[in-house]
């Protein structure tokens, strides 16, 4: 077991979700393995009545958890909203596992996904030698979850070309799959629902068709709420990913952290952190995930180039390449910030420096 | 005689809808209110037909309209309720809290507030403790699950009256100092109206008061200690009157303080019979639609299911307005916020007006304007009149700052002219006051009671919405003529943060010139000139930063523009005199100078510019100019560096004999066929110098015509130094300079 890389939900936390089911005395929707009351706690935490401890799984927003679960108790299909980095991934697969104790029937969306891999497809060898039957028959994970009443997933929806995009839209509107070849079709039991999953950046690759979209409700992960919130989260990825790529450089300051993670707040929410100065907003989706990867580019410069600390002018170039990924229009509001915002401010002029130069 | 007592919430459609039902139950003869008496005799207009709420009693000192309380009424409002029972019954009504005529002198008397914070905040608010004891983020919250969604409330009112009687208990607990005399005051006040109507004879009597009073109004002590308490209060006169008012005026962020956050929401839970989540979902799809956004019956159906399954997982028996919000988001606007404020705008505030009957009396507005008008000897008159105001003149003055405010309530009684003849100290009006302008003036009274508070706070709303720089810098400049200086703050406030999103820079351009002025020269109205300034410095960093993206790729006639915006901002900064910015701006037109494709006439001005202020040395103009007009460069496109650099003044090419030389065999080189294409443009730069200029210009014309350009350059430069020495001495002398011989070389 243990030489697994990463194991599942189900199986990591299986612990906390058997505690969960002997204290979960509430009514459970049809073929639910918790009340909808019991997986909010599974994905936010907290303590039971039994004094047992279950770990928080989502740090954030509280409501935002409280919409999914009661959408899925719907028997609607939700449709995971956020940009990269904002742990939609994680939430669906937390959702299947407390909802159903199973995270595995899983659709990974690519430009390549076919609607095969979403419904059944055929064992050709036992087609040709039977004919068409039940038995030739080779289950995608929705029909498995149909069957089941379990929640089947579908990773980067958007990804999936927008004709196999709409073989959902009979599931999720009739619950039934249609398997004409056999003139049969499969029903799907109580409890199967559809966790989607979508980057709203990039929502033109295959935007949804407006019939598929309105059998979603969509609740939109959003990015860390406080300053502090998301200089935890870039530390600590910043500690795990720096011991493993064991770089030879001092662990970055805090301060520094905190000066990334302040550019990327005010640049992306438009407005300095006293409130007081608006900002023009670049184009890029500057997610934590491009912070911490901002610090580890300084910390390995720092490490092979510099004096092994991190400092102003090892961040300089790039938090910039985060910032300009347009360069005509974010310049403008890079140079903007720098002149207004960051010139101004108290202990920041080795970064004003650094930025200036490079 | 018996007396019930019913404790509300203000503005609660729960508490209205109960009761209202209580009083038909009831059917009291007499129905007494927490609200002024000096309104009593107003209180009959409540049930004219021309009354349509929400409106507001508006109670003011008549000499000093600033100092003004308001008692705002929706139609949920239980005491508006009461008032409809009684006049439906045919019973007296009558407002029963201390009288403002005492309030006000109260005020003035300055009175020393000496409770404890904790037990202030309970007072405003009391059931803010009982909301987070029992697990609420707020009052509202609570108060909304506990008695607005429950329908079947008829034994609330004795649960609300322990609930505070208790409450009270624990507060005069905490209190450490004799308790609020203000609040002891209204209360004994309204305890000798209930005793008065019982010695009127009247036997059922209904008192409505906020639920924190209703305790002690049950409970009647001794009549002895109130009419103790009473005793020689200070009386000032008061008016009273109607105003109309609005649903967003009853939210706290307004400024109310017993406001609510939600009065359309609340409008909606009192008006609808039943079925409230699904007729919300479908308003809400109804104002969707209107939109041009997307909202089938399907979605409405789902989103009234995720509402009630939400409100089933956070264990509330109905879904309420939280729950509304978060389904409609889900469903409606897929996860998207922009609608939802406009849902917030349109549904949940409500933008519903009230409106008086005509025979309300008249507004504190309306009685401003006329002392106003008499002060100023400007009566009001129906036929057409110019004036021409001195503004040196202290009357004039006031006059034009009336005006002006007028013009900013959309009140136009008067509109400026252009006024001939020089001196800025001038303003013509043409007036003429026409009978919309009363109503127009009514309609004004919601921003305030005299006109410099009412053009104020109109101003500042005007302010937040206006979203483009030239209108808000236009709005400025009205603040400033109309002498608002509160205004005037807030207008920069806005001016500073939308100059910050704004990516147009020819705006930026065109609003930092007016700004400038009010910086360099101040004004005569003390305006706040750091707050200016720091406008003005943000202002001109993204002027300099966005200004080359800003010149590229112009058409003659954007160019044209640009080249205005070019000169004004340059005679703007150079009027500041402030270097670090001058410097800054400097630099951006050096690099506009050498910018590949930047059109030839902002080029050459900025060539100009340069030169004027001596950054270029003749040399690097001559180099600039000669690479503006070589024969690679469109002809169009020298053309227009020449205009740009030439217009307005001639003299540098009298000056420059290389310049001069260049322009001349650039003309020289120009094809026959494009030289008619050419004339008008070059005639209409040299049209723009002075005649003695132009005709010096002709005579070197002619000469480097005839002369050939070595002959005439050669004919300058051979001087007799011997002959030229001699006058040194002479020209020392005019000049006023120290002559010595040894520094002539």
């Amino acid at each position: 077991m243990s030489a697994v890389l990463r194991q599942h939900a189900e199986q990591q936390f299986a612990e906390e979700l058997h505690e969960l089911k002997r204290a979960d005395s509430r009514p459970r929707p049809p073929n639910w393995q918790l009340s909808p009351w019991a997986v909010a706690k599974y994905i936010l935490g907290g303590k039971l009545d039994s004094g047992f401890e279950v770990t928080p799984k989502y740090i954030g927003n509280t409501r935002t958890m409280e919409i999914a679960i009661a959408t899925l108790a719907t028997d609607r299909a939700l449709l995971l909203l956020g940009v990269p980095g904002t742990a939609k991934t994680w939430v669906s697969e937390h959702l299947a596992a407390a909802i159903s104790g199973d995270s595995t029937l899983l659709v990974q969306g690519t430009a390549g996904t076919t609607e095969e891999a979403i419904r059944y497809g055929w064992n050709y060898a036992r087609l040709l030698a039977e004919g068409p039957s039940m038995n030739a028959l080779v289950p995608g994970p929705v029909k498995i979850a149909m069957q089941t009443g379990k929640i089947a997933r579908v990773e980067e929806l958007t990804r999936i070309p927008s004709d196999v995009q709409d073989t959902l839209i009979s599931i999720l509107s009739e619950k039934s799959l249609p398997i004409p070849e056999l003139n049969s079709e499969v029903q799907a039991v109580k409890g199967f629902n559809v966790i989607a999953t979508a980057n709203n950046r990039d929502r033109g690759v295959n935007e949804l068709s407006s019939a598929l979209k309105r059998r979603f409700n969509t609740v939109i992960l959003p990015l860390p709420e406080t300053l502090e919130e998301e200089v935890e989260i870039v530390d600590r990825r910043v500690k795990q990913i720096g011991s493993s790529l064991e770089l030879p450089a001092e662990a970055p300051a805090l301060e520094e952290i905190r000066r990334v993670v302040t550019v990327f707040r005010e640049l992306r929410s438009g407005v300095t952190l006293d409130g007081k100065t608006k900002l023009k907003s670049p184009s890029g989706t500057l997610s934590t995930a491009e912070a911490i990867s901002v610090i580890n580019n300084g910390l390995s410069l720092a490490a092979h180039f510099g004096d092994g600390r991190l400092r102003a002018p090892d961040l300089a170039s790039s938090v910039i390449g985060a910032v300009v990924k347009d360069p005509v229009q974010d310049r403008v509001v890079w140079q903007e910030y720098l002149e207004t915002v960051v010139k101004e401010r108290d202990g920041w002029k080795d970064l004003y420096r650094a930025c200036r130069e490079s | 005689m018996r007396v019930t007592v019913f404790g509300i919430r203000h503005h609660g459609p729960g508490s209205a809808r109960s009761l209202r039902e209580a009083l038909r139950a009831l059917n009291p003869d007499v129905v007494l209110i927490e609200g002024p008496p000096d309104a009593n005799d107003l209180i009959a207009l409540a049930a004219d037909a021309q009354m349509s709420p929400p409106v507001a009693l508006l109670i003011y000192l008549p000499n000093e309209p600033k100092q003004a309380v308001y008692y705002p009424f929706a139609e949920f409002s239980p005491e508006w309720q009461a008032i409809q029972h009684g006049f439906a019954q045919q019973v007296p009504v009558r407002f029963i809290d201390l009288p403002q005529s005492h309030q006000f002198a109260l005020d003035s008397d300055s009175q020393k507030e000496s409770l404890s914070n904790s037990s202030k905040e309970i007072r405003r608010d009391p059931l803010r403790w009982i909301a987070e004891a029992s697990g609420y983020s707020d009052s509202e919250r609570w108060w909304d699950q506990m008695i607005e969604h429950r329908r079947d409330s008829t034994e609330w009112f004795k649960a609300i009256m322990e609930l505070m009687s208790a409450l009270r208990e624990e507060v005069a607990k905490l209190d450490d100092s004799p308790a609020d005399t203000r609040e002891d005051l209204r209360e004994a006040y309204m305890r000798q109206s209930i005793r008065a109507a019982g010695r009127e004879g009247f036997e059922r009597i209904a008192v409505v008061c906020g639920a924190w009073h209703a305790p002690v109004l049950q409970t009647m002590p001794a009549a002895k200690t109130d009419t103790a308490l009473l005793k020689g209060l200070a009386k000032v006169k008061v008016s009273a009157t109607w105003v109309p008012w609005t649903m967003g005026r009853l939210t706290y962020s307004s400024g109310y303080g017993a406001g609510i956050e939600s009065p359309g929401y609340y409008q909606h839970l009192w008006s609808v019979p039943d079925e409230v989540t699904v007729r919300w979902m479908i308003r809400v799809a109804q104002l969707l639609r209107g939109q041009d956004l997307d909202a089938s019956s399907a979605s409405v159906i789902e989103a009234v299911r995720l509402g009630h399954s939400l409100a089933a997982l956070r264990d509330r028996p109905v879904p309420g307005l939280s729950e509304y919000n978060d389904a409609v988001r889900a469903v409606f606007c897929f996860g998207d916020d922009t609608p939802m404020q406009l849902i917030a705008e349109k549904l949940i505030v409500g933008e519903l007006l009230g409106q008086v009957p005509d025979a309300t009396p008249s507004l504190p507005l309306q009685q401003d304007l006329q002392r106003e008008q008499k002060r100023l000897r400007l009566p009001p008159n129906a036929t057409q009149e110019v004036r021409d105001l001195d503004l040196r003149k202290p009357n004039d003055l006031d006059r034009s700052r009336l005006l002006h405010r007028l013009r900013l309530l959309d009140v136009p009684w008067g509109a400026t002219e252009h006024a001939t003849g020089k001196g800025t100290f001038r303003e013509v009006w043409r007036m003429q006051w026409q009978p919309e302008l009363a109503i127009a003036i009514i309609e004004a009274n919601i921003w305030g009671n005299t006109i410099a508070a009412a053009a104020t706070a109109r101003a500042r709303s005007e302010a937040d919405r206006l979203q483009d720089l030239p209108a808000l810098t236009a709005l400025v400049e009205d603040a400033l003529l109309a002498d608002l200086p509160e205004a005037i703050d807030h207008v920069m406030t806005r001016l500073e943060q939308v100059a910050a999103l704004s990516n147009d820079i020819p705006h930026a351009m065109e609003a930092l010139p007016s700004l400038a002025g009010v910086l360099r020269y101040g004004n005569v109205r003390q305006t706040d000139t750091a707050m200016v300034q720091q406008v003005v410095d943000g202002l001109v960093t993204r002027i300099v930063i966005g200004l080359p993206n800003a010149c590229s790729a112009l058409n003659d006639e954007a160019a044209e523009e640009m080249y205005q915006r070019l000169v004004q901002v340059h005679a703007a900064l150079l009027t500041l005199q402030n270097t670090d910015l001058l410097s800054d701006w400097n630099n951006v037109l050096g690099q506009l100078v050498d910018q590949v494709g930047v059109h030839g006439l902002i080029g050459g001005r900025c060539c100009r510019l340069l030169f004027d202020q001596k950054l270029f040395a003749a040399e690097e103009v001559e180099c600039r100019m000669g690479l503006a007009v070589a024969p690679a460069v469109e002809p169009t496109q020298s053309m227009a560096w020449i205009d740009g650099f030439l217009r307005g003044s001639g003299l540098i090419l009298l000056h420059n004999e290389e310049l001069w030389q260049i322009l001349n065999q650039w003309v020289h080189s120009v094809k026959g066929e494009t030289f008619p294409q050419l004339l008008p443009l070059l005639r209409r730069t040299f049209s723009t110098f002075s005649a003695p200029e132009r005709s010096q210009l002709g005579t070197l014309a002619r000469r480097g015509i005839s002369g050939k350009t070595s002959a005439s350059a050669g004919a300058t430069s051979k001087l007799n130094e011997d002959r030229a020495r001699k006058v040194l001495p002479l020209v020392a002398q005019i000049l006023g300079l120290e002559y010595r011989q040894n520094e002539v070389r």
